[in-house]
């Protein structure tokens, strides 16, 4: 249906009646080309920081962020500005819910401030002087804080500019942690996401065109990895290795693929059935090919609202982990800081809480989106609103 | 294929699952480094000892000086027989901690699933039945509050406003009060509310889904021209077949979301159930007492897929046995 | 002559959906007289369904409305009624059959427990008895080993077979008046065969009164003894079975029986599209798509019912006075074709679009 070797001029307008059957990125010589070039620069970078230099230029996670930024770009932003008059389609329906807009507009947000913030601040440093500053416009009992930084009247010590949301125990501003935590947040959901989705859709995609055998082996699997509750995995793991963020990645990434495998499966299996499946196959096309380019692309819409649901839940466990101090101490995250601020609950109540609206926020943001691309993307599930 | 024959290959299964899982946790044990011999050694120094015969006791103990093939097959036959070895830091064996401990987690558990699939589906199936109603809203918008709010950060924020604000409720779990007593009850309202809160939400949603499925169902319809009044519609004719999918997600739900919202309930309240048994252990490098704890959530997660696999098979007489 | 059974009296139904409100049912008036089979007429969407499932409210209520009219069930205004009255009704004295026999029957619960439950949801009987009886009506409704067969679940039956336990069920409290909605769209043309003489040797014995809601004439002439003929909410024509075969008045009439197969000629659809019934067209409902429509048709209210023979009746304008209404009824189907070259009633160009047709 798509010819490979249309020109470069044309392609566009043409291909707007193709939709997501671009989705395979095979379609497009000049994105094909792109990927390639992004595809080698990436892979010099890690070798690069692998074997040539020392010191390490990005961390094991960063560089997972970064592959995963150049996938949402390429598989994602890339083909939604080639297809704008179904980008276009699926925004009207998007907008419809309002409250998913703004949740969608929060994001966008967490995620600029999270990506670029950490690049431009220095890390929040410890200072015993600045412990307990209360948040900017709030006061506190002068008591509480050792000194405070900001004016103190009648007995209260204002908040300052300096730190706007207040400081925590050790003096640490808590908009920088906030700022860095948002890091850690994006970077657990977009991530791990990446992988489960990457993974679950491989899998479910072969067991559902390749069936018998092959099926049986792999949904056997997917049964013994759904049973064995992740979380305590995790406990065993972090216990028995030392805890830092790119485990816990590795961890929920690699063993948390097994629904959206199910679903995939289920999902192609109805396509399977479907008269351009058949089409394809009388007319020659390999495995390789009909699972590429049409049962992948065909499935999409599913996998990306599964997916979308996902994210809160890693950023859910990283916080939880983070909380209960099972992670790398070094790597700042909203977890830990609610955590250094439970034993202050009576003088410092910020501390606690100002970090959890954050995390909240970004969790119920991101169901609040997902709800609405399931609306958005598959006309058929209108009944869960 | 025939029911038992399908209940039989189920159960054969569960033990393949539980044989396979100890096996790993073996392997994981087995390459893991330290473990806890260098907390055993830091013990003996710092009380005076000699850190190398430490080590070795630790590894006498433990049977890391034997072959690996008999370390495994001792590991397995201890987990089978329960022996589940001795919890240096409470000077216990793991089975008696197990027992003190799971008491505690009973008290708030037990009625936090109570209460989450009762007000779970009585709130989901009424926003199925009142869609797009202002309560229907109101329940949606609460089940996202639900699904979304971190538990830990939700019981400090309840502790803040309840005990250190109002000072109604206490903010910790005091033992040493009797099970029945107000007091009790007291302490555990906030445990409980922290619990059910997600587990709520979650089963409002899924039954809501699932109830609206069948709300415009043709055999609801059926139902309601026999002249079934609505509440006879909503039990028999929505609930009973919408329970059939309901029960699927039902246990792997509570497992996964009690569980690990109980271990977390309990380090923030202090609730000494397994829970927090487990953390400490894990803080303190108890090896034995880590794996016990956490190995008992897996097995009754193998064990709740068991049993919701052959509820399934009682409540829906459409499954093909040969299906799965 | 004593009272109908059921009389409907410009009987209104509206939903109100996101995108607007649908007048689903815009003034339906029709009788039912005691043990008479009325066939209720028309293509998917002209509120057939919704006017009959609208007796005794099974209507989803919101979004839907019945926003004016009346509904006299053996006298009784069921608009009026309270919620607990119509549940006596329903399935006591009025009962429904509906479309899909894949899906009427709870798949949770046997057969038996079903029609057990309809049973003494009227009856104050014991469950034994209730068995009893179930088993009977199974057994008179033409499932084979009955007494067998009473504990299977429905997806142990063929579609036909479910149809029959549905009928079975529906005929549980013996009521006065059958509602059955498109009871053989979903059957084999053998099976479907096979329920309407079920059906009819069902009202023989029983002496029930049937709605039978169709879009199938060839059924309607195979069961009805009246026909009411729906299009876009509205009643367009009704009569009896032979003066509406025989002498269509109305052209939505004419045009639907034009599509009947079987008539010597080709089968010939109906040229464009229902009106979209949050914005009815002005005027007549079928002037859009009607080959007579005359500035009169364009503009104002829907015509009235006018009687064009003895319990006859059809609403177009050229009943009226100043019109010749031998324009529509004066010649036959064919005449009319002939008339026309062929174009009377339907655009039949291969260009056109005729995917409204339902044929």
């Amino acid at each position: 249906m798509a010819p490979d070797t249309q020109s470069d001029t044309g392609a566009t307008e043409r291909f707007e009646d193709v939709e997501w059957d671009e989705l395979g990125g095979l379609g497009f010589p000049r994105r094909t080309q792109a990927l390639v070039v992004a595809t080698v620069a990436y892979a010099a970078a890690v070798a690069y920081d692998l074997f040539v230099t020392d010191d390490a230029v990005l961390s094991g996670t960063n560089w997972l962020f970064v592959l995963t930024l150049l996938v949402g770009a390429f598989f994602v932003a890339w083909p939604l500005a080639e297809n704008r008059r179904l980008t276009a389609y699926y925004w009207r329906r998007f907008k419809r819910n309002r409250a998913a807009v703004v949740s969608a507009a929060y994001l966008v947000v967490v995620f600029v401030v999270g990506t670029l913030g950490p690049l431009v601040l220095t890390e929040p440093e410890l200072n015993i002087l600045a412990a307990y500053q209360p948040p900017v416009y709030l006061s506190v009992d002068s008591a509480v804080p050792t000194t405070c930084v900001g004016q103190t009247a009648d007995g209260l010590c204002h908040g300052t500019w300096q730190y706007p949301l207040g400081t925590t125990s050790d003096g640490k501003g808590i908009a920088k942690l906030v700022v860095f935590g948002m890091r850690v947040s994006m970077q657990v959901g977009l991530v791990t996401m990446l992988i489960v989705v990457s993974i679950g859709t491989a899998v479910g995609t072969s067991a559902a065109y390749f069936s018998g055998l092959v099926d049986e082996l792999l949904m056997r699997y997917v049964d013994i990895q759904q049973t064995f509750p992740t979380f305590f995995l995790f406990l065993i793991v972090t216990y028995l290795f030392k805890p830092s963020l790119f485990l816990l990645i590795t961890i929920f990434g690699f063993l948390g693929w097994g629904g959206i495998a199910r679903l995939v499966r289920s999902e192609a299996l109805q396509r399977r059935e479907e008269s351009y499946i058949r089409a394809a196959e009388n007319a020659g096309a390999s495995d390789g090919w009909i699972i590429r380019r049409h049962l992948m692309p065909n499935v999409s819409n599913t996998v990306i609202t599964a997916a979308t649901l996902l994210i809160p839940s890693f950023i859910l466990f990283e916080a939880t982990f983070a909380f209960l101090g099972l992670t790398d101490p070094a790597t700042p995250s909203w977890g830990q800081v609610i955590a250094s601020g439970r034993g202050d609950l009576d003088g410092a109540w910020w501390i606690a809480t100002i970090p959890g609206v954050f995390l909240f926020f970004t969790v119920l943001a991101f169901n609040f989106v997902g709800d609405a691309l399931r609306d958005a993307l598959d006309p058929r599930s209108e009944g869960d609103a | 294929m025939s029911m038992h024959w399908y209940v039989a290959r189920r159960v054969a299964w569960a033990v393949v699952a539980t044989y396979l899982i100890l096996t790993i946790t073996f392997g994981l044990l087995a390459v893991a480094p330290g473990d806890g011999q260098t907390a055993f050694a830091f013990e003996a120094a710092t009380e005076g000892g000699d850190v190398d015969e430490a080590r070795e006791t630790f590894d006498e103990i433990t049977g890391r000086d034997e072959p690996l093939l008999t370390r495994y097959t001792n590991y397995m036959v201890n987990m089978a027989t329960l022996n589940w070895g001795w919890s240096f830091t409470r000077n216990q064996s793991v089975m008696d901690a197990l027992a003190a401990a799971y008491p505690y987690s009973l008290m708030y558990a037990v009625p936090a699933t109570f209460i989450s699939i009762v007000f779970g589906y009585a709130i989901g199936l009424y926003s199925a039945t009142h869609q797009y109603t202002l309560t229907d809203y109101l329940g949606t918008f609460t089940a996202f509050f639900g699904i979304s709010v971190p538990n830990f950060w939700f019981g400090i924020m309840l502790i803040l406003v309840f005990a250190v604000d109002l000072g109604w409720l206490p903010s910790y779990y005091q033992t040493g009060r009797g099970v029945w007593t107000l007091a009790n009850a007291k302490q555990l309202v906030l445990p409980v509310v922290v619990l059910s809160t997600g587990a709520i939400a979650g089963n409002m949603r899924y039954s809501r889904a699932e109830a609206l499925e069948y709300v415009h169902a043709d055999f609801v319809k059926t139902a309601r021209a026999k002249g079934a009044d609505d509440w006879r519609v909503l039990v028999r004719h929505i609930f009973r077949p919408a329970l059939v999918p309901l029960m699927t997600i039902l246990v792997a739900d509570i497992l996964g979301l009690l569980f690990a919202g109980a271990y977390i309930t309990e380090v923030v309240f202090q609730i000494p159930g397994l829970g927090l048994l487990s953390y400490k252990a894990i803080i303190q490098q108890d090896t034995a007492l880590v794996m016990a704890t956490t190995l008992v959530p897996v097995f009754i997660a193998i064990v709740g897929n068991l049993v919701q696999d052959i509820a399934y098979t009682v409540l829906d007489p459409r499954i093909d046995y040969g299906d799965r | 002559m004593t009272d109908p059974l059921l009389s409907i009296r410009e009987l209104r139904v509206r939903f109100d959906t996101d995108e607007g409100v649908v007048q689903a049912v815009d003034g339906v008036s029709f009788d039912v007289e005691r043990g008479e089979t009325v066939c209720v007429v028309g293509e998917s969407g002209s509120g057939k369904t919704v006017a009959c499932e609208s007796v005794t409210r099974l209507i989803p209520m919101p979004p839907g409305e019945i926003a004016g009219g009346e509904i006299l069930f053996d006298g009784e205004d069921l608009t009026e009624a309270s919620e607990k009255r119509l549940e006596s009704i329903r399935g006591g004295r009025i009962a429904h059959v509906f479309q899909n026999p894949q899906s009427a029957l709870n798949p949770v619960y046997p057969i038996g427990a079903q029609i057990v439950e309809a049973i003494r949801l009227h009856r104050d009987v014991s469950k034994q008895a209730a068995r009893d009886r179930a088993i009977d009506l199974l057994d008179r409704v033409g499932i084979p080993e009955a007494t067998a067969r009473v504990d299977d679940y429905p997806h142990e039956f063929s579609g036909g077979m479910k149809q029959r336990v549905v009928i079975a069920m529906a005929l549980a409290a013996d009521p006065d008046l059958l509602v059955a909605d498109e009871p053989t769209t979903a059957l084999d043309v053998t099976i479907q065969a096979q329920i309407l003489r079920l059906l009819r040797d069902l009202q023989a014995e029983f002496g029930m009164s049937i709605v039978f809601v169709t879009h199938d004439l060839g059924v309607v002439a195979e069961i009805a003894d009246r026909v009411v003929v729906m299009y876009a909410g509205r009643v367009m024509e009704t009569g009896s079975v032979h003066d509406v075969f025989d002498r269509p008045s109305h052209p939505y009439t004419k045009a639907l029986l034009d599509c009947l197969p079987g008539q010597g000629q080709s089968m010939r659809p109906i040229g464009g599209t229902l009106p979209d019934l949050k914005q009815p067209p002005a005027g007549c409902r079928f002037h859009p798509r009607c080959p007579h429509a005359t500035a009169d048709c364009r503009t104002g209210t829907h015509p009235e019912l006018l009687p064009v023979g003895s319990g006859h009746d059809a609403a177009c304008v050229y009943y009226g006075p100043g019109y010749d209404s031998t324009v529509i009824r004066g010649e036959s189907v064919s005449e009319s074709r002939a008339a026309d070259g062929g174009d009377a009633v339907a655009d039949s160009d291969s260009d056109h679009d005729t995917t409204g047709g339902d044929c």
